[in-house]
């Protein structure tokens, strides 16, 4: 999902770039550019929370959490991720409501392409259920690891990246810039 | 017109999102003193407005009908093109090159109101007055005399009416988000852009354009929206008042449109004597006054593009209310 | 925690409001809110469930309506919003250029230039974000540009991380200042001044605030001396100047897509990726191998920023909805005081808003209200201007909550606390209320030179 987010992005600066050269060379204009680009900001987002999640990338602040007992800090986690997972569930909840109204009014936008509004808002709201399903299973797993006595091993679920884990990471970028072309 | 009193009884607190932005004389000129203080002084504070508008809010403006429907507001205003994509019947309403002056606006708004409640009540909310903003008109950067002249330039338009008619023109529509207009007349990304007479000159585009057209394209017309529910509970007493409340704010609101177009060209060519709604321009802009041929020609569009673009989209029932309602009005009717 | 502080007030002024209209004291309520929000951020919960949870909060003990009812459509508009859509593209210009090792070479080469200074290369960090704000009128699309292309080149430095990010996030507090500014063009629609003559206001009060930043770097530098590298021959300096050409031509290209009127400042984002990959493609690099991975770093950094709007935007809309910006400017406006006392409650205003809203609907909720006072009370409207647009910069990076610092935490390759921004940004905030100070003190370093280039209305 994270990789349809991610090329989402890149097809959207295709795209206005497209617009752009079009309107400048040719006398043409997609006529939607706004409202598309719109679109594919939210489904850029909404699809690629559950990857950033899973990569324990979304922003804490954990200070004191890190200075903790294991055990402790496995509940905090576990609270973390509980608050979170409430909310999404409400926002998904909210989500689908707009959906469901968009389908009522159906709806279309303002552009030249009449996009049926059901369409980006259902796209929207796929990405963000993934996101609970991602958060209800990491919830029940650390809950699991607690119960069996293991509470180190939600650390390795939900705590802050360690520093061997972004090192990695960091050098697979870099590696790839040192690439012979 | 608006009672003088109120007889006495339980508190009615209403929430009301009216205008775009806060600085709109349709705001500072009518909905201030009527909602906020005259509402609290005749009814001895007994009805209590809660005024805001859109950009306090944080809405884009094409969400009013839902923000009614769903009770965050009693009242909403918008304008109908802006909210058609939820409603589509409301964009016939005020179709470019439809009303040639602000009389006929306002007798077509008032006979399709009934017509556009019967949609509406569909999503629970209804239509209470309709008013319109300064004539939409062309700002252009650089110099032109008749529509002819806009053959292959980029027009800043918004809602597929006015795309439809720039492109009979020849002009080339662009889609750019309102923000970023100024800056796009700034640079030249783009050549002109539409917008009201007033809302042009507060949005400082003299700064950045240099000629501007008296034609009126469209009106902007907008309505404020009830929730029904809510509407139909009020105690009978309070929804006579608000009735009449509505229709002086009506009658006020047409007044303001008609005079806040002349005043915002003047405000635009720098004519300070006649300038007094909205501010003048630091750098005055050049009149351009449409020809008998331009008007003709606008008609002419409207005939063979506008109205069949808007029936394509909006179904064939809106073409026959078209028909029956406006066509009357207009003396266009559609298809043939 | 200003953000405790502007909970405290909301409790003066319910007691106060309570108090004129004979009303039931929600005391006990706000307490619990401030009691929650303290234990929320201590616990390390996600930033986006605490705001969005005491968004939930408030709304379920302060608001009549059926808010919930509302929500989808709340959360809709701002994620699908077209300005938003430059800041993905700028992540993914950054990314690449990380990938085609182009922005190693940008920093190499200042490096040779620079490494000699106190402070070294951390000046770039603020040079480079000051140039940059001259193209983006968005502080977050500033920060995560630059941020992008200079995080790397410090891993593995003997460089103060808490610095490195501090200044970033600092520099990235111009992007709204130096002009064009998204800010200023808001305010200018807001109280009809003249957004050109903002413009022109902005020039010195900016020039004063990347003064001061690189000040802070001076000294810090000085203090913390590191070892000064051999000093190298003019011609290898001269020679490391072709590593700038890439970087140099890209933002060429960015500006001079807006100025040549091309784009607008959203589409040059865009026009910047396909520029980033061709210059990728020059270096032999392009692959779908390092699009893919681009990508994958842009989706991850978008949804995390996206993840907070959310919650931000729930907090903010409820927030409107019981009026509080609203009631808060009225009280101020209603205070017994001198004018320089009232426009310093003003200012504390701002500050304490700031770390909840977003920096658009704090100007909208706020200066309707605030500024007849403050044409009132005989201050001048286009150095307000100046004030209001450096205020919400200073609400982008004061702690606990501001979009800068969370898109540069999100871009770290180390993920060390997010305390290590909050701690680096200190000395910049401190300098950045320094310099709103002296604009109190002296106001002519706003209105001299629009009053000089006979711009002012
Ligand atoms: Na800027
Ligand atoms: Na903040």
């Amino acid at each position: 999902m994270a990789h349809v987010a991610g090329w989402n992005h890149v097809a959207c600066a295709l795209f206005i770039t497209f617009d752009i050269v079009a309107r400048s060379l040719f006398g043409f204009s997609s006529q939607a550019t706004v409202e598309v680009t719109g679109y594919m900001l939210a489904g850029g987002i909404a699809w690629g929370l559950a990857h950033t999640l899973a990569r324990r990338a979304h922003i804490r602040v954990d200070v004191l959490v890190n200075r903790l007992a294991p055990r402790r800090r496995a509940w905090l986690h576990i609270l973390s991720l509980a608050l979170l997972l409430g909310l999404s569930v409400f926002i998904t909840w909210a989500a689908w409501e707009l959906v469901d109204e968009s389908a009522l009014f159906n709806a279309h936008d303002n552009s030249a392409l009449r996009v049926p509004m059901v369409v980006p808002q259902g796209i929207w709201c796929f990405g963000i259920a993934a996101f609970v399903v991602m958060a209800a299973v990491l919830l029940a797993e650390s809950i699991m690891s607690v119960l069996l006595g293991d509470p180190e091993a939600v650390d390795a679920l939900l705590g802050a990246r360690t520093l061997e884990d972004e090192t990695a990471e960091a050098l697979e970028a870099v590696a790839m810039a040192k690439e012979a072309p | 017109q608006m009672p003088a009193s109120l007889p006495a009884g339980p508190r009615v607190p209403i929430v009301a999102v009216t205008q775009p932005l806060p600085t709109q004389p349709q705001y500072t000129r009518v909905d201030v003193p009527y909602l906020r203080e005259m509402m609290a002084a005749r009814t001895g504070g007994r009805i209590e407005v809660n005024l805001s508008t859109h950009a306090e809010r944080n809405l884009g403006g094409s969400e009013i009908v839902r923000l009614v429907r769903s009770g965050q507001a009693d009242i909403g205003g918008g304008t109908l093109t802006t909210l058609s994509g939820d409603v589509p019947i409301l964009d016939g309403i005020d179709l470019s090159g439809l009303a040639p002056d602000i009389a006929v606006a306002r007798r077509i708004a008032d006979a399709v109101l009934p017509v556009a409640n019967r949609d509406l009540e569909r999503f629970g909310t209804r239509l209470v007055l309709m008013y319109p903003f300064p004539a939409q008109v062309l700002f252009c950067r650089a110099a032109f005399t008749t529509l002819n002249d806009l053959r292959g330039r980029r027009v800043r338009t918004f809602g597929n009416s006015l795309v439809d008619l720039m492109t009979a023109i020849g002009a080339q529509p662009v889609s750019i988000g309102f923000p970023e207009v100024y800056s796009a007349l700034e640079r030249g990304v783009v050549d002109c852009a539409i917008t009201g007479t007033g809302s042009g000159a507060a949005a400082r585009w003299p700064e950045v354009s240099t000629h501007v057209s008296t034609l009126p394209l469209s009106w902007a017309v907008a309505g404020y929206l009830v929730n029904v529910a809510w509407w139909n509970r009020l105690d009978p007493a309070v929804r006579t008042f608000l009735e009449g409340t509505f229709a002086e704010m009506q009658d006020k609101l047409w007044e303001l449109g008609a005079a806040a177009t002349r005043d915002g060209i003047d405000c635009n060519i720098g004519n300070t004597a006649a300038c007094r709604i909205h501010n003048i321009a630091a750098r005055p802009m050049t009149e351009v006054v449409p020809t008998d041929a331009d008007r003709a020609q606008v008609r002419q569009i409207f005939e063979s593009t506008v109205l069949s673009g808007f029936v394509r989209r909006c179904g064939a029932r809106c073409g026959e209310v078209y028909n029956q309602v406006i066509a009357p009005l207009s003396g266009i009717r559609f298809g043939g | 925690m200003i953000a405790i502080i502007f909970l405290l007030l909301l409790l003066v002024a319910s007691i106060i409001g309570a108090a004129a209209t004979g009303q039931a004291l929600p005391v006990a309520e706000i307490m619990m809110l401030v009691a929650v929000f303290l234990v929320f951020f201590g616990a390390g919960v996600y930033i986006a469930a605490v705001l969005g949870v005491l968004g939930v909060l408030i709304g379920l003990i302060f608001s009549d309506r059926p808010w919930w009812a509302f929500m989808g459509q709340t959360l809709w508009t701002p994620t699908s919003n077209y300005v938003l859509v430059a800041v993905p593209l700028f992540l993914l210009m950054g990314e690449i250029l990380l990938r085609a090792g182009l922005s190693e070479r940008l920093y190499r080469a200042l490096n040779v230039w620079l490494n000699r200074l106190p402070g070294g290369l951390l000046h770039t960090n603020i040079a480079s974000c000051a140039v940059f704000s001259a193209i983006s009128g968005s502080s977050v699309a500033t920060a995560a540009t630059m941020g992008s292309v200079a995080l790397p080149f410090f891993q593995g430095t003997a460089y103060n991380q808490r610095m490195v990010l501090g200044s970033l996030a600092a520099g990235g507090a111009l992007g709204n200042l130096i002009p064009p500014g998204i800010t200023f063009i808001l305010y200018g629609l807001m109280t009809e001044t003249s957004v050109g003559a903002l413009y022109i206001a902005a020039l010195l009060p900016a020039a004063l605030v990347t003064a001061l930043f690189l000040l802070v770097i001076f000294v810090h530098g000085l203090r913390h001396p590191m070892e000064k590298p051999p000093k190298l021959p003019l011609g290898v300096k001269i020679r490391a100047l072709s590593d700038l050409v890439p970087t140099a031509l890209l933002i060429l290209l960015v500006l001079g897509s807006i100025y040549g009127g091309f784009a607008t400042a959203t589409e040059a984002a865009a026009l910047g990726v396909v520029g980033a990959a061709f210059f990728a493609l020059l270096e032999g690099k392009l692959s779908f191998r390092m699009i893919n991975a681009s990508a994958e770093a842009t989706a991850r950094n978008t949804a995390l920023l996206g993840l907070i709007l959310f919650g931000a935007y729930l907090l903010n809309y409820l927030l409107t909805t019981i009026n509080v910006p609203q009631a808060l400017s009225a009280m101020i406006a209603g205070l017994p005081l001198p004018p320089w006392a009232i426009m310093l409650s003003i200012i504390g205003l701002y500050i304490a808003l700031g770390t909840f809203m977003e920096g658009f609907s704090m100007i909208i909720t706020t200066v309707p209200v605030v500024f007849p006072i403050v044409i009132a009370l005989g201050y001048d409207p286009i150095w307000f201007g100046v004030i209001v647009t450096m205020l919400v910069e200073i609400a982008q990076i004061s702690p606990p909550d501001g979009t800068v610092m969370y898109v540069l935490q999100g871009m770290r390759r180390d993920r060390g606390p997010i305390t290590d921004v909050f701690a680096g940004v200190m000395p910049f905030l401190a300098v950045y209320l320094l310099a709103v100070g002296l604009m109190m003190v002296w106001p002519g370093i706003a209105t001299w030179l629009p009053l000089v280039m006979g711009s002012v209305r």
